[in-house]
């Protein structure tokens, strides 16, 4: 019986390098080169960054290129929906007029070929007993029935035509709301209005938030106490309540809303700082900077703070949509920016009292708010994974 | 415990102190009295009505007869609608107001952490990814867009609940819903991970090593210790369901506190935005206390102290 403990000599003979073994698994990787890599392999925080991107980009020069400002009203061509069913009546002399009807405020719109809405037509007296208005293009003449709904047209022989195909509507892409205003660019506006919102917010985290927290960190002691019991006073209270109550002090608008988020929106990031500071600061690495003479401030932001970045970026991106969100909550309930001017809120909440007649108004907004969101929360879940070390494979 | 439960309560009385302060002080800094309107009062009328509620007074006797006044739990008379106090204001708010609430509680208890257990057992199979697929959802539509939309295909299209009041348990349905999707969402992914972190934990081995059951091991080893987490952020919750009724009885019309607040927010009446808030900043914090409380009596590793993490 041979003892198994015993290894024979050949066993510890090295490989043939041909066989890989010594090769190294990965190359070796920065910090940031990791993150970058990791982050990459993430397609929805990829989809996300990019959709984030576009909407930047799209805010910031989309209104440029639009003939209409998010003020410019067109009573008589309110409430036209982004894609409409085409009607076209033979005058009898050759030509062919085209249109649609919107069957909410029994109106048609006269169209071309393309799309493009050329304006309203003008029908004949209504008969109001029978609810029929006639519209007479040359020598034929089509009756509008709303007697029944849904509204259908009438031949004069008694018929009812039907459409002849259906078309986007090209000359306003998202419709127009109840005053005949743009629908896309009030959203680009309203984009303006969230992102400057999450500008400001990103702001105010990054240089009260992170000074305040690193610092109450870092001196600790009484001071600390002192800074973190104020920190818990501000978030007790929902952020909600306190902003109602500024935007109150100051009278809605964009100010208000910056005034009202930038005064407390950097307490979560204060305590998250602190945490990190305070459990970073006890590292020899620190110890080592001070014995060289490094003061506070050299401390505090070349070697704490770098080192807590990761945190804070991830703190950050979870931050910003719930920035925005306030905001189009705060629209929403009134509180927000005032009219003309147009958020994602007060876009949703002016749609809500129409969306029976014209769901497309309430669409559009909360498709961009709801989109928005999950980009930040897709990117900020693939920060997260890509700057834990903790996740690294 | 008993001097962990006095500190926080002397923590809460003075923070509630600054709240009443802040707000009063903010309220008083608005420009315009209550009674400045389009239609000219007399000077006479405006000077007796001053007096009547006391605005003749130098401010700081005001700010003294209101602590007064929130110390004796009386928070005034609302400037908007005579006769009515805030109190009264309250007191018919709240019941709508609490009853979705403690409903939406329940569906979050009892939506989410099924949901997260579900999740966690199928890691990586079809249930986790629907689960995972709603809860992001969830979390990313804000409710303002989740009330409309259900309202816009349940009331309006199907017709299968009312579109306002809460007759019958139907007008429960969606504003409930609502109110409790992003924290549903919210917990259902906080119990996956916990669970699934606590999986990998050496005891869950031994469990399963020792030859328990299945269901043993998930409910006496698992979950117990994957729902301290999600025990801490109940208290939260409470705090946010109640918030954010604001917008979801502003949708739905229910008569609760949150559509009185915005309705003195638009009306302009100073003394019941003061006493909702302070009322919501009593609630809020009675209720973390509760919950923290709670947290302790279930993880017994948690010691009580003066200082929080």
């Amino acid at each position: 019986m041979t003892d198994t403990r015993i290894i024979a000599p050949e066993m510890w003979a090295p490989l043939a390098p041909e066989d890989g073994a010594a090769a190294v698994g990965r190359p070796s990787l920065t910090y940031w080169q990791d993150a970058r890599r990791r982050l990459w392999a993430n397609k929805p925080a990829v989809v996300a960054l990019v959709f984030i991107i576009l909407l930047i980009l799209g805010a910031i020069f989309g209104p440029w290129f639009s003939p209409y400002s998010y003020a410019d009203q067109n009573l008589k061509l309110a409430n036209i929906p982004p894609a409409f069913e085409t009607y076209a009546v033979d005058d009898g002399q050759g030509g062919t007029t085209r249109f649609f009807l919107n069957a909410s405020n029994f109106n048609l719109y006269e169209v071309d070929a393309q799309g493009h809405v050329l304006g309203l037509l003008r029908g004949g007296r209504k008969d109001m007993i029978k609810k029929i208005q006639p519209y007479t293009f040359g020598d034929t003449t089509v009756a509008l029935d709303y007697s029944a709904l849904p509204a259908r047209l009438v031949a004069a022989d008694g018929s009812t035509i039907s459409p002849s195909g259906w078309s986007w509507n090209r000359t306003y892409l998202f419709g127009t709301d109840q005053l005949g205003r743009d629908v896309l660019v009030r959203q680009l506006f309203g984009a303006r209005i969230s992102l400057t919102v999450a500008f400001v917010a990103t702001l105010v985290n990054f240089f009260i938030g992170i000074f305040y927290g690193g610092l109450a960190g870092y001196i600790g002691g009484r001071t600390d106490a002192i800074m973190m019991r104020i920190v818990e006073i501000i978030s007790t209270i929902p952020l909600t309540l306190y902003v109602v109550l500024l935007m109150v002090v100051f009278d809605s608008g964009l100010y208000s809303i910056i005034i009202a988020i930038g005064s407390v929106f950097w307490v979560d990031m204060a305590r998250i700082v602190r945490g990190q500071i305070l459990s970073l600061k006890s590292q020899d690495y620190v110890a080592a900077a001070r014995t060289m003479g490094a003061g506070t401030r050299r401390i505090l932001t070349r070697h704490l703070l770098p080192n807590s970045i990761g945190p804070i970026i991830v703190t950050l991106t979870m931050l910003i949509p719930s920035a925005i969100f306030i905001e189009s909550f705060m629209s929403f309930i009134g509180l927000g920016v005032t009219p003309p001017l147009a958020s994602w809120g007060t876009l949703t909440s002016e749609a809500v009292e129409t969306m029976r007649a014209y769901p497309h108004q309430l669409f559009f907004p909360a498709a961009a708010i709801s989109l928005t969101m999950f980009a930040f929360n897709f990117l900020g879940d693939g920060l997260r994974d890509a700057l834990d070390p903790r996740f690294r494979k | 415990m008993p001097t962990y439960i006095l500190q926080r309560l002397g923590m809460m009385l003075l923070t509630l102190w600054a709240i009443v302060t802040l707000t009063f002080f903010l309220m008083h800094a608005v420009p315009g009295g209550p009674f400045v309107s389009e239609r000219m009062l007399a000077p006479e009328i405006a000077a007796a009505l001053n007096a009547k509620y006391g605005l003749d007074q130098p401010i700081w006797v005001q700010y003294l007869s209101y602590l007064k006044g929130v110390l004796t739990l009386d928070l005034g008379p609302s400037f908007k609608y005579p006769g009515v106090s805030i109190n009264t204001m309250i007191a018919t708010g709240l019941p709508v107001t609490l009853q979705t609430g403690l409903l939406a509680v329940i569906c979050v208890v009892a939506l989410g952490i099924p949901m997260g257990i579900v999740a966690a057992l199928n890691r990586n199979r079809w249930p986790d990814t629907a689960v995972m697929m709603i809860a992001t959802i969830g979390v990313a539509i804000p409710s303002y867009v989740i009330a409309t939309v259900l309202l816009y295909v349940f009331a309006l299209r199907l017709g299968w609940v009312p579109t306002f009041g809460l007759d019958d348990w139907r007008g429960y349905v969606l504003p409930v819903f609502a109110l409790s999707g992003f924290w549903v969402s919210f917990v259902a992914r906080l119990t996956r991970s916990s669970l699934l972190e606590t999986f990998e934990q050496d005891y869950m081995t031994t469990a399963r090593a020792k030859g328990l059951r299945p269901g043993q091991i998930l409910f006496k080893h698992g979950l117990r210790n994957s729902l301290v987490p999600v025990v801490t952020v109940l208290g939260p919750v409470v705090a946010n369901l109640i918030t954010g009724s604001f917008v979801i009885e502003q949708i739905f019309a229910l008569p609760g506190i949150g559509r009185q607040f915005v309705l003195s927010i638009t009306n302009r009446d100073y003394t019941a935005i003061m006493g909702i808030t302070i009322f919501y900043a009593a609630a809020l914090m009675v209720m973390i206390l509760i919950v923290d409380l709670l947290y302790a009596v279930l993880d017994p590793r948690i010691k009580l102290s003066g200082a929080r993490a």
